[in-house]
């Protein structure tokens, strides 16, 4: 049986973007009936709330949205939409001042009362707006407040499993749901929908995002027929926490500051050794960082559990337990020393570039989807900078809600869902209840190790032709792996299975888009293609699946605002971007 | 390629086990089940609960996202006492070999150590934790020096993650359930010295109320068992001295 349900508007996500939505086409329509669909807990799941750096906006004397612009193409190689850059810089201003004056959040102060920004790594402004080292619950912990204060539906604990379109596929009729406390479906028919439910990149054996995102939106939207871009570009963290199997602590990221403030990386010899790889050492961007460790791991100078070893001791224990207050005592409640000691780490799979296809004002291919934050691509290209996500997610959140609300007031209507498809997302959600219950956690952890192995921090054709072969692997596995038929409320098995479904199907365009650019950019990095290639003639790849058949395209960047090689700046004020060692930690 | 034991040194011994208790259950009843799981050098008590579910029992129910101490969706009440399971190192609190675990207290229960936190939040929200703007987005950012007093008492108080383990550690909630709670009321306090927003004596006015700040006796469980050092008990005797001042002028 599937309950129903009506809004104007539904929103997937309670992360920056989802919020965001809720409080724009709140106040841009307050006739209209707004509905929050989330996961676990409003304002508890998602990544926006992890958030530890900051958020990048050009209101310091001196700075300009020209120069947060061009710092975002520099930083993206040249491969974001130019348009939806610019979107994102002009419009962090008004933003960041919303966040304050309207949302309540107050970040931190320089001694003058002014707002206080901060040095981040590739930038060349100290522009980084900040609340300590917790930005993020500063933001969702005030954004959360105002749209529970409001008239706005939740559907907490809900998960999505499918957008269902009409039944000519010309426009989006609403979302097929699970409401996981009583494991009922629930079709939420929506004039309007924004699909904001985070990327994360969780398919990999190492990983930082919050534990409850699986790609479910961009499975959704693959399976829905929208093109997907830069689906190769997963950003690696250098240092994510390293503490062995049957642990959530393993990926979770310890801040780049350590390495900043002057923290040493060691083999499991313990010697330094990203000298041998950048001579700008452990401070060199995360990319190559990465890429060291990952070297030293395959040359199997590695620490017990297969990492390498961060040592703070020298800098003087005390200073680093002052200095990193809260990444010590998260260490210390893990059984780790951070400050004393020898920690392992791992590079961490971190955040995703790619995703659905997005026009300035956030709609997507399909009428009345619209997409934002981490699960909309453009933005940031082959490399997103530190303090530039959750701008995009709340930048680009409130553009979604200004947009769905005119949408709907001018030509949003109920379309009546194809049931075809909704018949296929419940047969496809039921299917392991068909099969025999077997170990869907061993299958979790072998993806977690193909995309590592063979899609992660260094690919070549081979490793990548051999991924898309092992992916296929487990996806076959997993339609033999079932979950027992017993009580489906709250069944949070079934939904492990949900999970890693839409990871699997995720995991292929990855590796598929990863095969067709044959360069390195940014986080995308081929051993057997090492080049950068030319920028003038720079494509972005676009993934699409119909019929069950992925492929993937190379289109032209439209460099609409800039070239390679000029600047909107002029020549005396450009400036070298910020080296790590520049990076001020911790200002509190 | 890359080894990820996190397994005691390989010995002849047989694995240490723990045995863990664990409330499985609903809102109607329910009742503890015995699990044992094997005990790892790293291994918080979200990790032996994720044990459970992924090796023993499918149909365990929890909640988390996380996993570090940001989100405050895992807590659950350990061994008697509520805390932040991803954060809480097994060796912390077993004992004997021994672990129980249950959902927080203070809350409905939805499945096994799953609660529903609504109530939590409604009163979040009609302690006026909301902020009430006086500005646009179409102004500056006010300066506010850092180390004002009021500035400093707010910051005292607002890095809170709602994760409601001092609501669930608090007596008077667990006796007079339309009270405010801890939390609520340390979100207000630091509204209360925040001269940005526009609702000062309407927010008074609901700490004043019979719901409000006269409840707390200043057990000191939430300052006890908040996982993030903060002491809600000195927000409230913040709010109490306020209340106070504004009652003799009777503006409450």
């Amino acid at each position: 049986m599937i309950e129903h349900l009506k809004t104007d508007i539904l929103i997937l996500g309670s992360g920056g973007a989802g919020l965001f939505a809720a409080l724009h086409a709140k106040k841009a329509a307050p006739e209209l009936d707004v509905t929050i669909a989330v996961k676990g807990l409003l304002g508890k799941c998602g990544c926006t709330r992890m958030v530890q750096g900051g958020y990048n906006v050009a209101l310091g004397k001196g700075d300009s949205v020209e120069r947060h612009f061009m710092d975002t193409i520099e930083g993206g190689k040249w491969l974001p939409n130019q348009d939806l850059a610019w979107k994102l810089c002009k419009t962090a201003v008004e933003r960041v001042r919303e966040l304050e004056n309207e949302v309540g959040c107050f970040f931190d102060r320089n001694p003058d009362g002014s707002i206080h920004g901060k040095a981040f790594a590739g930038q060349t402004f100290d522009r980084t707006v900040h609340k300590g080292d917790l930005t993020g619950i500063e933001i969702i912990n005030r954004l959360m407040e105002q749209v529970l204060s409001r008239d706005v539906n939740k559907l907490e604990d809900h998960r999505a499993i499918g957008l269902i379109p009409n039944a000519t596929g010309d426009a989006l009729a609403g979302v097929l749901m699970i409401d996981m406390r009583t494991g009922n479906f629930r079709f939420v028919q929506a004039k309007a929908v924004l699909m904001a439910t985070g990327g994360g990149p969780t398919m990999y054996r190492y990983h930082t995002p919050s534990g409850d995102k699986s790609m479910d939106g961009l499975a959704m939207a693959l399976r829905t027929g929208l093109p997907l871009r830069d689906m190769e570009m997963v950003q690696f963290h250098p240092t994510g926490l390293l503490a062995g199997a049957d642990t959530r602590m393993t990926g979770t990221v310890l801040e780049e500051g350590l390495r900043g403030a002057g923290g040493h990386l060691l083999g499991g010899d313990g010697e330094r050794f990203m000298f041998n790889y950048d001579e700008r050492g452990e401070r060199a961007t995360r990319d190559i960082v990465s890429r060291g460790i990952y070297a030293e791991m395959r040359k199997g100078n590695t620490t017990p559990n297969g990492g390498v070893y961060i040592k703070m001791s020298h800098l003087g224990p005390a200073d680093v337990r002052k200095r990193f207050n809260g990444m010590v005592r998260r260490c210390a409640d893990c059984g780790f020393d951070l400050a004393g000691g020898l920690v392992e780490v791992v590079p961490t799979a971190h955040y995703f570039m790619g995703g659905v296809v997005i026009d300035t004002e956030a709609r997507t291919a399909l009428p009345g989807l619209f997409a934002a934050g981490e699960d909309a691509g453009g933005v940031h290209g082959a490399n997103r900078l530190g303090g530039n996500g959750v701008a995009n997610s709340t930048v680009y959140g409130g553009i979604a809600g200004d947009e769905m609300a005119a949408f709907v007031k001018s030509e949003g209507r109920f379309h009546d869902p194809d049931k075809g498809v909704i018949g296929f997302e419940i047969e496809r959600a039921l299917k392991p209840f068909s099969i025999k219950p077997g170990d869907v956690n061993v299958l979790r952890e072998k993806l977690m190790d193909v995309m590592w192995e063979d899609v992660g921090v260094m690919r070549t054709e081979e490793t990548l032709t051999r991924g898309l072969r092992r992916i296929d692997e487990v996806e076959q596995e997993l339609m033999t792996v079932g979950v027992p038929a017993g009580n489906k409320a709250f069944n949070l098995t079934w939904h492990d299975w949900l999970n890693l479904q839409s990871l699997i199907e995720i995991s292929r365009v990855i590796a598929q888009a990863a095969l067709a650019r044959r360069n390195s950019r940014g986080a995308h990095y081929r051993e057997d293609f090492p080049d950068p290639g030319a920028m003038e003639t720079s494509t972005f790849t676009v993934a699409r699946q119909k019929d069950g058949v992925l492929t993937v395209k190379e289109e032209p960047v439209a460099f609409t605002i800039v070239k390679p090689g000029q600047s909107l700046l002029d020549d005396e004020t450009v400036k070298t971007p910020n080296a790590l060692s520049a990076v001020e930690v911790n200002p509190r | 390629m890359v080894g990820a034991n996190n397994k005691p040194e390989e010995t002849d011994q047989p694995e240490v086990m723990i045995e863990v208790s664990v409330w499985r259950g609903d809102a109607e009843a329910g009742g503890f089940r015995t699990y044992h799981v094997p005990s790892r050098q790293s291994q918080t008590v979200l990790d032996i609960v994720t044990y459970i579910q992924r090796n023993l029992d499918p149909e365990l129910t929890y909640r988390f996202a996380c996993r570090v101490g940001m989100c405050g969706s895992c807590g659950m009440t350990v061994n008697g006492k509520p805390r932040w399971t991803c954060r809480t190192h097994a060796s912390q609190v077993i004992s004997n070999g021994k672990l129980t675990i249950e959902p927080l207290r203070n809350m409905t229960k939805v499945k096994d150590l799953a609660v529903d936190m609504t109530p939590f939040f409604d009163k979040w929200v009609e302690a006026k934790g909301a902020f009430v703007p006086t500005k646009t987005r179409h102004d500056e950012i006010e300066a506010i020096k850092p180390d004002s007093k009021e500035r400093r008492a707010a910051d005292a108080a607002v890095e809170c993650i709602n994760c409601g383990v001092c609501y669930s550690a608090c007596d008077v909630v667990a006796w007079k359930p339309d009270y405010l709670g801890p939390a609520a009321i340390n979100r207000s306090w630091t509204l209360v010295n925040d001269p940005r927003d526009g609702a000062q004596a309407e927010r008074l006015k609901v700490l004043a109320s019979d719901a409000g700040c006269s409840n707390c006796h200043s057990h000191q469980s939430c300052a006890t068992y908040c996982p993030n050092l903060l002491n809600p008990t000195r927000s409230i005797a913040g709010v109490k001295r306020r209340v106070m001042v504004a009652a003799l002028k009777g503006e409450v």
